[in-house]
């Protein structure tokens, strides 16, 4: 009998979505189901330096209401998983897609030369600096009407 | 620096709009750079002081501070407030390089010095009175009060 072996990364935010993702990707890949299969092993795989901030290059494939699309996204964040939730965020509010119509197919650590989106390229400056003018807070404690307007100055 | 160059004549009384803006060096004094000190206002280490060590983007910091205990971590903007005080560090430096230069630049006893760390102390004295203490603030104010009214009161009779 071949035994059939074979190891995906997930990104999940448990392990039952964990588990169900690896299911539904390696259906993909072998004609296989939950029932005929076992998973042996599932192990967590920790961040590597989670205080240097780094470009994650992500490539998603995700279905639209029309049709199914590839995307190059790019997020600056200190952590893989970190980066991937971005994604989703961001794809939720740019695209309205749903994290069951997302695949992320590869995240990579880029460097900053090699990345493309002029969003992540503006941080990327040793003598970053700027100031925040009008700066509006919540207010935490403060009634909500008040007889002075509160000062916007950082 | 006034390069302003009015050439209709103004009416008596009347300045231009952004002349007080023009006397000032600059308009903005503070700005969220590396090796800015910074005041946590909110979240698990409200209350504490930390630096700027780098930036993930326009929302968030990588922020240390290794005297004042914050380990190093991303931070919001929202959950700081600047500070006038900066350390000199490079980008993206060692917790320990941090700490040196923390130490070199006396930051804990400069910020100390400043209104904001005054009125952070101010606040957590005031929430920490007993009862007996807000009496005795209670009584304090409103004899303070009558006496500047009564003052006030009498300069006006005789003007």
């Amino acid at each position: 009998k071949q035994w059939y072996q074979r190891r995906v990364a997930i990104t999940a935010g448990d392990e039952v979505v964990a588990k169900s993702r690896f299911w539904y990707f390696l259906r993909q890949l072998k004609k296989v189901r939950k029932v005929n299969g076992e998973i042996l092993r599932l192990s967590l795989r920790s961040n590597t330096s989670p205080t240097k901030i780094k470009n994650f290059g992500i490539w998603v494939r995700y279905d639209s209401r029309s049709g199914s699309h590839n995307m190059y996204r790019e997020y600056r964040d200190v952590s893989r998983t970190g980066a991937v939730t971005q994604c989703y965020r961001d794809m939720a509010a740019r695209h309205r897609a749903r994290a069951h119509s997302i695949q992320i197919m590869k995240i990579e650590s880029i460097k900053a030369g090699d990345t493309r989106r002029p969003l992540t390229k503006q941080m990327h400056d040793n003598k970053i600096e700027f100031p925040l003018p009008h700066r509006v807070l919540k207010y935490t404690k403060k009634s909500l009407f008040v007889a002075n307007r509160p000062s916007t100055m950082q | 620096s006034s390069g302003i160059n009015a050439e209709w004549p103004l009416r008596p009384g009347y300045k231009l709009y952004f002349e007080h803006q023009t006397n000032n060096a600059m308009l903005y004094q503070r700005y969220i750079e590396i090796g800015r000190v910074c005041y946590i206002r909110l979240g698990e280490h409200a209350g504490k002081t930390c630096v700027v060590v780098d930036m993930v983007d326009q929302k968030h910091l990588l922020v240390d501070g290794p005297m004042s205990g914050v380990p190093r971590s991303t931070i919001r903007l929202n959950q700081v407030a600047i500070t006038d005080l900066k350390i000199a560090i490079p980008r993206g430096c060692k917790t320990n390089k941090v700490r040196v230069e923390l130490t070199k630049a006396d930051i804990s006893t400069k910020f100390a010095k400043t209104s904001l760390s005054k009125k952070a102390e101010a606040k957590e004295a005031k929430a920490g009175l007993g009862d007996f203490e807000r009496f005795k603030l209670r009584v304090a104010k409103t004899t303070r009060n009558r006496k500047i009214r009564s003052t006030v009161r009498k300069l006006k009779k005789s003007s």
